[in-house]
Formats: C-alpha cells, structure tokens, sequence
C-alpha cells in the first residue's frame, strides 16, 4: 500500500498516516494478517519523527485494526474488514432514513459534514 | 528447434544405459539386491533385483517418452513461449531418467563388486552424475528464448506536491512456491527414508527456500526498491533510487524471465512469484530488473516522482 504524507496540511500527520493505512484496509490494498512497515522504518522513510507513526499505530490499534506487538511490529488484524462492514451497515441505515424522509444527495452529505466535530 | 529432438533423443540414453546394463549384468546379479543402507553402510534392505530394475526402467521410459513428445508437439506448433516449456519439461525428464539410471547403476555395481555384503558408499555419486544429466540435457536444448521487450514507456509520475513524502510498501506470498518447495522436500525425505539417509541433507534446501521465498516484503520508497525475504528478513535486493532509469509496469510471462522464483539472466533478475502485472525498473546501466506485484503502476509511479525530485 502506499503511505503519503504532507507536511504542510492542517490535518496532524499522524492522523494522515492513520488515515492512509485505513484507506489501505478499506481498499484491500493490505489484507488481515499482513505486516505493515515497522514505525522505525516507515518514520525513516517518510521522514517524519518516530512518535508520529507510533501515535498514528496506537490511534490504529485502538480503533482495533491492527495489533501491535513487541518485536513483531503492526499487524492487521483477522477481523479488521468487519469494521468497515460495520460503517458501511451504518451508512445503509442512514441513507434508508433519509430516503424516507424525502432528503436529497446533497442534504445527505449535508448532514454529514455537519456531524464532524 | 531440431536441438528440441536432439534434447530428447539425449534423454533416452539414461534408459538405454538401463536397459544395457541388464544385457550384461543380469546372469551375475543376485535375485536380491541391496536397495538400501543404513548410517553404517551395511545394506538394512533387499528388494527383488528384475522388480527394482523394471521399476526404475519404467520411471525412464515415462521420461523419455515425456521428453519426446513434448519435443514433437513444439516443432507442430513452433512458437517461441512453447519451446521454452518444452525446454523445462526436458530438463526434467532428463534429470529424472539420468537419476533412475544412476540409481540402478549404482545399486546393481554395489551388488556385483561384493554380493555378499554390498556397500553404497562412494557409488551414490552415479545418483548425483544421473541427476547432473539434465544440465547435458539443457546445454543441448538450446538456450531460452529472450523476447525483445519494446523500450519502456514508464509510467506517469505520482503527483507528489513538494511537500508531500510518500512510501510504498507490499507483501508478497507465494503460494505456489511453498508449495512446490514443501512437494519437493517431502519427495526428498521419503527417498531419504527408503533409498539413502544422506538425503536427509538434501531435503532442507528446498525446505530453506520455501522459507525464504514464501513470503517477501517489497518497499519502494526514497531510498529506492527494496526487497527482504520472509520470516527472517534476509535482504534479497536493494537498488538505490539513483541508480533507476525509468519505472514501468508490465505483463511478465514467467517461461520468458527463465521460470519461477529468483532468476538471474545476462543483463536482467527477477522476482517471479507467478505470471501476470509486474514492476520493471529499467536501470541506468542498462539492466532490468523486475518483480510480480499486484497494481504494480502505484510503486511505478511513486518511484518515477522520487526520481524527478533527485538534483541531476
């Protein structure tokens, strides 16, 4: 899979580098089981600092998609597909709500713009 | 094409050996020979001697009729791809025919230089010439056909905006691979269990390889290609992002980068895990290097903008 990263972007790079890795599971780009980059490796080559990737792996595993395990680095996790499954069941129970309502596209997404913090 | 038919007709002197031998040994030979030995050297089994030769003289008919017509059905169709498979069905054939040859050799020897305690000893080096037969095989075979690939258009570079970083990295399994190694170490173990202990050594090669190849992680990032193998993390190949000329994904049938796994030809190496979408780097002096990957046009990309940021 393919990790980039910009430095100049509002957004913190661990949290682009978060995002990236579950673009990749979400894609099929990395299968549950596979070994990412070690946090070393993948900070040296991004050339970021070492915390950044750890804080993106951490923020990764408690969303329980990879696990971390000393020694043997980030691991996507077995079950890690069920948890797009889960937002794309969200996401159809949403869009039959709206429908329901009468709502347009653009007010769905409307609605989902809102709801970001 | 007709040093196809002399390919084959090579193949088949292993089985004439056999058949040869039998003229002249068999009034000599015990109706028991020894088939196997012990870590002492002193032969712990006996098989019915006219059952061991046909057996071993069928496994060199089957190879030799194998080598045949995969020679005759090339020189039908003529096509360069498929004379290359021939080749590799030649090679073995050859291997396997010239490896029942100094099986029986060996065997049928050890019983006529002392019929009543028959020692293997240095004889197992007939096994090992037998199996060698499939390089004389090769040499007459001609050489593997090398396609002309057209000259590389590369790819578009990935839009990386110069404060962007970015890094590639896959891994790659095999399962075709370790397959066939685990197939190979298993044939191994049971001729070392039946035939000859030293082949217990020879059974973890292919056991090793399987390992190795089973599973390798392939990154693509500012410092260039990178390829580690499997569990251990042995560093199989790193070329350096200057030393890349142009980046390309292409189709690569493996009958024409030399066959599967690590191959190693003039001017080019790969890695072929299986045929179909690969990344070929086209290198600065000259070489080529390749490996299967799927999607291969993202490492493609992303190493074509690597490269353009390097100062000339």
């Amino acid at each position: 899979m393919l990790f980039r990263v910009d430095v100049a972007a509002a957004e913190p790079l661990a949290d682009q580098i978060a995002a990236q890795v579950r673009g990749g599971i979400m894609r099929g780009d990395v299968t549950p089981g596979e070994r990412l980059p070690s946090a070393r490796e993948l900070a040296e080559v991004l050339d970021v600092n070492l915390h950044t990737v750890l804080r993106a792996y951490a923020q990764l595993r408690d969303e329980e998609l990879i696990e971390l395990r000393r020694g043997r680095g980030a691991v996507v996790r077995g079950d890690a597909d069920a948890t797009r499954l889960r937002l794309v069941e969200l996401a159809r129970q949403f869009v039959r709500e709206a429908r329901r309502q009468g709502l347009a596209e653009a007010e769905m997404i409307a609605i989902m713009k809102e709801a970001q913090p | 094409m007709r040093r196809l038919l002399a390919a084959a007709a090579l193949v088949w002197l292993p089985v004439a050996v056999i058949a040869a031998t039998w003229a002249m040994w068999s009034g000599e030979l015990p109706t028991r020979v020894a088939t196997h030995w012990g870590t002492s050297g002193a032969p712990d089994r006996f098989s019915s001697t006219t059952g061991f030769w046909v057996t071993l003289l069928a496994i060199g008919i089957v190879a030799g009729l194998t080598a045949l017509t995969a020679a005759v059905a090339t020189l039908r169709a003529g096509a360069p791809a498929e004379a290359d498979v021939a080749r590799f069905l030649l090679i073995g054939a050859g291997a396997a025919a010239g490896a029942v040859a100094g099986m029986w050799v060996a065997t049928a020897t050890a019983a006529l230089a002392n019929p009543a305690d028959p020692r293997l000893g240095w004889r197992f080096l007939w096994f090992v010439a037998g199996l060698a037969w499939g390089l004389v095989v090769r040499a007459a075979a001609g050489r593997f056909s090398r396609p002309v690939l057209p000259a590389a258009p590369g790819v578009d570079p990935l839009d990386l905006g110069p404060t962007e970083r970015a890094a590639y990295s896959t891994t790659l399994r095999s399962p075709l691979i370790t397959g066939v190694t685990l197939a190979s170490a298993a044939l191994v173990a049971v001729l070392a269990a039946t035939v000859q202990p030293g082949l217990w050594l020879v059974a973890a090669i292919p056991l090793l390889a399987g390992l190795t190849f089973g599973r390798i992680r392939v990154t693509a990032d500012r410092r260039g290609l990178r390829l580690v193998a499997g569990l251990v993390g042995v560093p199989l190949k790193h070329i350096p992002l200057t030393d890349i000329a142009t980046a390309e994904a292409a189709d690569i049938n493996p009958l024409e980068w030399g066959g599967w796994g690590y191959r190693v030809l003039p001017g080019r190496a790969a890695l072929v895990l299986r045929g179909g979408p690969a990344l070929v780097l086209h290198l600065r002096d000259g070489h080529r290097f390749a490996v299967t990957l799927d999607h291969p046009r993202t490492p493609a990309a992303l190493l074509t903008a690597l490269q353009s940021r390097i100062p000339d």
